[in-house]
Order: C-alpha cells, then sequence, then structure tokens
C-alpha cells in the first residue's frame, strides 16, 4: 500500500493531490475572511504611509488609518455574525483553513475592540517630558538601532524623531490574533502563532526609557517564542504522522475511529505515543503563549521590559488569542483525548494559579506584579477551559473580554505615574497616591478589585462563570484552589490599595501626568467595560454564551 | 507489506542509511569543532546530506529547496555573518561555554524522545514510496489550493518581519535642529 494515498478522500493533505489532476482555482471566501483582510489591507497602507507620507504628518495618518481599519474590521465582524455566520451559517473558510463560528467571531470582536483601546494608549505623546523643539514624545525608541545612551540617540531624540512603524506592526500582530482562534488546521494555527509574535518580539524591543532592559525583554521573549514554536511545530509533525492530516476536525474523526488513521500505522500500537506527546507538545506551545506555569518565566521579564502601553496591549490581546486557539485545539481536535488531557491540565491549571498568586505577593514592582497576576489569571482561565463543557467555553470568552479590558486598564494607568527617570513602577513609589491625585488612584483600585475579583466588577463575573463552569464540569477540587488562591491574589492587590491611600505621601514621590485624550480614554473605556461587565454583565452572558458552539 | 523484507535491500536503501549516517556525523562535527567557520562548512554537509536523504525519499521539490534555502542562503549568510563581525579564523577555544554538558543532555533526551515515538509508531511498517509524490507539481498543487491562505498568510509573515528589520537596524544620521527633514 502506498504510504502517500491514506488520507480520507474527503481530507485534503499535502501530498496526495494526483499529480497529473489540472489545477482547480481554490475557494476563498472573501467575505467570510473579511475581518482579517480589512487588518491587513491597514497595516499594509501603514507601510506605504510610512514610505510616502512626509514625517510631519506620520504619526496622525498613522493613527487615523489604524482607527479607520479597526472600525472596518469591527464592522466586518459585526455584519458577520448578523448574518448568521456565528450560529446556523458557521461554516469552514478558505479551503478550511479558517473556521468562521461564533467562538471566532467573539474572540475577533473582543481583539478588534481590545487592540483599538491599546492603539489609543500606544499613541499617547503626552507625558514625556517635552521641549519646545520637540513638542511630542512618545514611549517609543527614537531611533531602535541607536546604541543605548549613546550620542547617536540622543541626536535622534532631539531631532523629535517617532517609530511609527509600531501601528503597521500592531495591525500585523492583531491580524495573526484574527487567524490564531479561528484557524481550522495546524498549518494555519502555527502561522498565525507566527505572526502574533514576530511583531510582539519586534515591539518589546522599542522602549524610550530603560532601553538595556527593554532589549533583554526582546531578546529573552524571541528565543523562548522560538523554542515554543518549534515545541509546536514537532508536536504537529507527529499528530499529522498520526492522523494523515492536519485538519483539527480530521484528527477529531482519527480520535474518534470515524476516520482511518494514517495506514503506516503499526496496526497493534495505532500510534498512541504519536498522538499524545504530538497532542502535547502543541498543547506546550500554547501554554507558552498564555503563560501558563511551566511555560511562564518569560512573563515578569517581558511585561516589566516592553513599553508599558505595548505590555497592555500584549497582555490582554495575546491572552484572548491563544485561549481561543487553546479552546478551539482541545475542543475541536482532540475533545475525546479529554480523558488524557484533563489530569494534565488540572496540574498545569493548579500550579499556574497557586505560582501566579503566591509569587505575585512578593514583588515590589507595579508591572511585574501585574505579570505575575496574569500568571495567576491564565490558571483560573485554564480551570475554565478544563470545564469540558459548553458552559465552559463560554465562561473562558466572557471571562477573556472582561479580564482583557481590565489589563488594558491598569497598565494605562500605569503609564501616568512618572518621575524624572520615567515610568516610577516601584511599588514603594505609588505610596499616598490617593491622596495626591484621588482620580488616578481611585481608577488604579478599581482596576485592581476588578482583578481581585471583588463583586460588582468584572473580575467577579469572570471568576464566578469559570468556577461554575468547571464546578458543573466535575473539577469542584479545582475550583476549591481556584478560590484559595483568588483570596492569596487578593491580598497583594489589597495591598497596592492600602498604600495608595493610607500610607504617607513621600516628599520625592512620583508626580501624575495629565494624560491627553487618546489615555484618557483608554482608561475610561477599561473603567467602562469593567463596571458594565460587573453590573449588568447579563447581557454579555448571552452574547457568549450564543457564540460559544466550535465549527467542526 | 507486499512481500517487502528487511533483509532484502535495495541500493536506494543501502544509499539512505549511508547518505544518513553522513549527516548524523556532520551534525556532530557541527557541533564539536572548534573552529566556526569548519562548524558552518560541517552544516553544509549535513544539511547537503539531508536534502539527498529527501531525494531518496521521492521529495524532489523539497530536496531542491533545501538545498537552495538552507545550504545555499542560510551557511552564506551564517558564512558573512562570521567574516562581518571579524569572527577569528582558526580555533576559538573560548567559544565553549561551561553548559556542554547540559547542552548535550538536552540534545540526547531529546534525540532519544523523537526517535522511540517515531520507531515505536510506525515500527516494521513497509512504506512503498511512489515516484512523483513529491514532485515540483503536486506540491504546487497542494500550496495553491488546499494551503493558499497559510501560504499567503506566511507572506504577510514576511512582510511584518521585513518592517521590524528595518525598524530595528537603519540608522540615519540625526541632525539635530533638523526634525522635520525629507524623507530619505
Amino acid at each position: 500500500m502506498s504510504a502517500t494515498a491514506v488520507a480520507a478522500p474527503a481530507v485534503h493533505s499535502l501530498w496526495t493531490t494526483a499529480a497529473a489532476a489540472p489545477i482547480h482555482a481554490p475557494k476563498i471566501e472573501y467575505a467570510q475572511l473579511s475581518p482579517i483582510l480589512v487588518v491587513l489591507g491597514a497595516a499594509v497602507a501603514g507601510i506605504l504611509v510610512e514610505a510616502f507620507v512626509p514625517r510631519r504628518a506620520r504619526y496622525g495618518t498613522q493613527l487615523a488609518v489604524t482607527l479607520i481599519g479597526l472600525a472596518g474590521a469591527f464592522a466586518a465582524v459585526v455584519g458577520l455574525a448578523a448574518t448568521g455566520y456565528a450560529t446556523t451559517k458557521a461554516d469552514l473558510a478558505a479551503m478550511g483553513s479558517i473556521a468562521v463560528d461564533g467562538p471566532s467571531l467573539f474572540l475577533q470582536g473582543t481583539l478588534i475592540l481590545v487592540t483599538a483601546v491599546g492603539v489609543l494608549a500606544i499613541a499617547e505623546r503626552g507625558l514625556e517630558p517635552q521641549s519646545r523643539e520637540v513638542p511630542h514624545v512618545d514611549a517609543f525608541a527614537p531611533q531602535a538601532a541607536a546604541v543605548p545612551g549613546s550620542e547617536d540617540e540622543k541626536a535622534a531624540a532631539r531631532a523629535g524623531w517617532s517609530t511609527t512603524e509600531v501601528f503597521p506592526l500592531t495591525l500585523f500582530a492583531l491580524s495573526g490574533m484574527l487567524v490564531f482562534p479561528a484557524a481550522g488546521d495546524l498549518l494555519t494555527l502555527f502561522i498565525g502563532l507566527e505572526i502574533l509574535s514576530l511583531p510582539l518580539y519586534l515591539m518589546c524591543a522599542l522602549a524610550r526609557r530603560r532601553r538595556l532592559l527593554s532589549q533583554e525583554s526582546a531578546v529573552k521573549y524571541f528565543l523562548l517564542g522560538a523554542f515554543a514554536s518549534a515545541f509546536f511545530l514537532f508536536g504537529t509533525a507527529l499528530l499529522y504522522g498520526y492522523a494523515g492530516t492536519l485538519d483539527l476536525g480530521g484528527i477529531a474523526k482519527v480520535v474518534t475511529g470515524d476516520a482511518a488513521p494514517n495506514a503506516a500505522l503499526n496496526a497493534s500500537a495505532h500510534g498512541d505515543a504519536l498522538l499524545l506527546i504530538g497532542g502535547a507538545m502543541i498543547v506546550m506551545g500554547l501554554l507558552f503563549k498564555v503563560g501558563a506555569v511551566p511555560f511562564h518565566a518569560w512573563t515578569p521579564d517581558v511585561y516589566q521590559g516592553a513599553p508599558t502601553p505595548i505590555t497592555g496591549f500584549m497582555a490582554a490581546a495575546t491572552k484572548v488569542a491563544a485561549f481561543g486557539a487553546l479552546l478551539r485545539l482541545l475542543y475541536v481536535a482532540l475533545p475525546e483525548m479529554r480523558w488524557d488531557w484533563r489530569p494534565v491540565m488540572w496540574g498545569v491549571a493548579i500550579l499556574t494559579m497557586a505560582l501566579g498568586a503566591i509569587v505575585a505577593v512578593t514583588q515590589t514592582d507595579v508591572k511585574r506584579m501585574l505579570a505575575y497576576s496574569s500568571i495567576a489569571h491564565a490558571g483560573f482561565l485554564l480551570t475554565g477551559v478544563i470545564a469540558g463543557n459548553k458552559q465552559g467555553v463560554s465562561a473562558v470568552l466572557f471571562y477573556l473580554a472582561a479580564y482583557s479590558f481590565v489589563t488594558l486598564g491598569a497598565f494605562a494607568v500605569v503609564t501616568l505615574v512618572r518621575d524624572a527617570g520615567g515610568e516610577a513602577t516601584h511599588l514603594s513609589r505609588w505610596d499616598g497616591l490617593g491622596r495626591r491625585s484621588p482620580l488616578v488612584a481611585v481608577t488604579f483600585a478599581l482596576f485592581l478589585l476588578a482583578f481581585a475579583g471583588i463583586p460588582l466588577t468584572s473580575g467577579f463575573s469572570g471568576k464566578f462563570a469559570v468556577f461554575s463552569a468547571a464546578a458543573k464540569g466535575g473539577a469542584v477540587p479545582l475550583v476549591v484552589v481556584g478560590v484559595l488562591c483568588s483570596a492569596v491574589a487578593a491580598f497583594f492587590y489589597v495591598r497596592v490599595i492600602v498604600r495608595m491611600f493610607f500610607a504617607e505621601p513621600r516628599a520625592d514621590g512620583p508626580s501624575v501626568a495629565v494624560p491627553s485624550a487618546l489615555t484618557g480614554t483608554a482608561i475610561a473605556v477599561g473603567a467602562a467595560a469593567t463596571l458594565v461587565l460587573g453590573v449588568f454583565p447579563q447581557w454579555a452572558f448571552d452574547l457568549a454564551d450564543k457564540a460559544s458552539v466550535f465549527i467542526r | 507489506m507486499s512481500g517487502q523484507s528487511f533483509l532484502s535491500t535495495s541500493g536506494t536503501e543501502i544509499a539512505f542509511v549511508l547518505v544518513g549516517i553522513v549527516a548524523l556525523g556532520a551534525a556532530l562535527l557541527t557541533v564539536t569543532t572548534r573552529q566556526l567557520v569548519h562548524a558552518a562548512l560541517w552544516l553544509v554537509v549535513a544539511l547537503g546530506a539531508l536534502a539527498v536523504e529527501y531525494l531518496l525519499l521521492t521529495a524532489e521539490f523539497v530536496a531542491w529547496v533545501q538545498v537552495l534555502i538552507y545550504v545555499g542562503a542560510v551557511v552564506v549568510l551564517l558564512l558573512f555573518g562570521l567574516m562581518l563581525t571579524r569572527a577569528p579564523i582558526g580555533p576559538s577555544p573560548d567559544a565553549d561555554s561551561r553548559h556542554r554538558p547540559l547542552a548535550a543532555a538536552v540534545a540526547v533526551a531529546a534525540a532519544a524522545l523523537l526517535v522511540t515515538v517515531v520507531a515505536d509508531a510506525f515500527r516494521t511498517t513497509w512504506i512503498t514510496l511512489r515516484p512523483g509524490a513529491g514532485s515540483a507539481e503536486a506540491n504546487g498543487i497542494g500550496l495553491f489550493r488546499a494551503w493558499v491562505l497559510p501560504f499567503e498568510a506566511l507572506s504577510v509573515l514576511l512582510l511584518a518581519a521585513l518592517v521590524g528589520a528595518i525598524v530595528l537596524s537603519r540608522r540615519r544620521a540625526a541632525r539635530p535642529g533638523v526634525h522635520e527633514e525629507a524623507d530619505d
């Protein structure tokens, strides 16, 4: 028997097409891909702006192109959802590469909104100290190639250069994120992963202040990310060896026995080792991106080193995209394997929640504390993934939407508290902030309470949803651990609030910069989403619930 | 399966094993030699041997891509990188770090895992190769039909990488005071 003729006829495969067949044009559903295409179009337009628009006009043009592109993409998502692509017309598009279904559209909509808010913070130019010659200074290095601290760098700063390429790079990252949770096969999943990661590695290296820390974080992120990608790719190869197809739905069929596995496999072994180790390697690659515990080591360093607006965007959007992909992989390709992956994921979730919450207590830097808090939240989200039921999917979707706006808002507030060296991220510097600038302190306290999961904030609704889904899915001990870890986590969130409101302000304490309308809007949207999803969560639950069915 | 046996080896199979030994030996020399340029040249041998293996498995298109991209472009880039950074020609004993045993242990463990998995999954299965299955035509049909979206998405990735590389590496001499200079 030929090794290459083993795939079921309905399942396309890399090497099986008959050589003599004429080439038929592929069928591409452009309308269903429109959110991704619009974002890519805006990104390419942004590159052309870099090339042809004079330096003076670039910032405004880039911001306009980016926001118009995001608005167009969001309109496309809403249009697709309104015409039933989330429910009745859900289908695989572009030769099975992209799944247009409820979870895809929900996450794509969330990602586009998150990016829009993130772009507002990225576009802020009013926080750094300015001079008459250089009236606008953003958070990014004026010339990334200049040696930190060199004469070149100072000259570039004096010349008022800015790296407006971050706008198209953000859009490229977003396009990868839109592909990632919607991928219908492992190859598209891998390429989505790469497209979302590469621009993020680059943007991590672009901080204006503390550039060595920023460059170190970018190199660390890149090397560890490349390592995770290698794991992912090898897992893909092993799963292909097992199933003879890369389609998620096709793999599920082989696992359940509805389709024949790769016939070259030994009949007695059925290649279970290939399936288990391949699946484990792919899940490892995804767990790296969500920052779950054995693969979390990059998170604190990268969150601390990256420019804070980028950290906010990355922390919120990467988590949404990566959890979407994890859900799709586990619920579409490997649902029948859940007796194998659930115990492992239990361990990962418990470790992630516990380590994130406990290590965060010892942190003295706001950005590092928020990084460990994001690790703990990855653990809470994993409990929803483990639930293994439809309620678990909708709970994770809701949690992602709620959590991402809180994160964006919190990091946007961090950009405001500054001293002569840039952002004052050491926690001791935040003493007494509530007396000096009550509004900023109250807003930050709101975000911290949402992280802690206090009722009437979106954090509470999200945690309630994932924990009740996990309990319903038979993971009660996990929920108990989750609640205990939430209590530990609440300790360090509340400690920051106590510092801000009840400690004596320092004489040499940081000042709070007055943001322009851009960062102001970002923080306001974050706070509004936190309150609305906390007080009136029902409509969002309904939306997530309607959107929680995957297409195979 | 069709009466083939592991005892009656054909010329192709003998060649496959021999070329495999060459690839393995060249790879070992790449990581153990103390001369950077030699390491790059041994890498050429290892990657070239891999290309021959692809050819023997009828994956002719992949074989030529391997030659063009890895042997041609990647190693040449590597050599240029060595020359441009004025790396020493000749032995460089300080290139070894003290993590050598650890790296060796990780490499051996990874290789053992992968070899075990693949050998366990396929065991004694006989796979008959079909000539033409790996031809440029078959690959092209696969790429531009079933895999057209990932293929196009990859070009987006390359574009993003290109823009990022320019952002990170382009240097212009800043002229203080001239902050609205014309585009270069």
